[in-house]
């Protein structure tokens, strides 16, 4: 069975690795998501060497239809994160 | 940005020692990888959220020469951005 590893999960798992206590652990992980996210703003991407890059690319505004009334609406440009996996995570998740 | 200047940024920030931080870092992308080769969803409220897809083994050609080639079943990982990122990086 697939299980869902959330905010909870990684903080266990650095608890276990670490001498932090999880209070302490849980502010360091909303530290590295708002950094990774400023980062990704800010730079349009982010390299975690070893996973793989997070991209922010813009999209170029575009009709589309509201399926349920068809009424004819333009999407505004917006900007969408992509994430590329790394050649090393790809080999780790497909070994041969 | 890269890994070794979030590193350095989260010590600044926290008053960390680089060692330390090096060690909080690399445990938090440990944590996610280690999921995912499971096979386990990844969902980080804020953040977005992270499945893994089973590609099925095919019989391709190379377009250019002809040659037939058996492509391997394979898993990639899928990012979805969750709310918050998407009118972060809009805002």
């Amino acid at each position: 069975m697939a299980q869902t590893l959330t905010k909870a999960g990684i903080v266990d798992y650095i608890y276990e690795r670490t001498d932090k206590n999880r209070a302490e652990i849980k502010d360091l992980v909303e530290s590295i998501l708002e950094i990774m996210k400023q980062s990704i703003k800010k730079d349009h991407a982010l390299l975690v060497s070893g996973f793989g890059k997070f991209e922010a690319y813009d999209k170029q505004a575009r009709k589309g239809r509201n399926p349920q009334t068809s009424e004819t609406i333009t999407l505004p440009p917006r900007k969408v994160v992509v994430f590329r996996l790394s050649r090393k995570f790809r080999a780790e998740l497909n070994p041969s | 940005m890269n890994k070794s200047e979030l590193i350095k940024a989260l010590a600044e920030q926290k008053k960390l020692h680089v060692d330390e931080s090096t060690k909080i870092v690399s445990a938090f992308v440990d944590s996610i990888k280690e999921a995912l080769v499971r096979g386990d969803r990844v969902e980080i409220r804020g953040f977005g959220s992270f499945k893994i897809k089973d590609y099925e083994g095919y019989v391709g050609r190379n377009p250019k020469t002809g040659d037939v080639v058996h492509v391997q079943p394979k898993k990639l990982p899928f990012f979805r951005p969750g709310k918050e990122l998407k009118e972060f990086i809009n805002s």
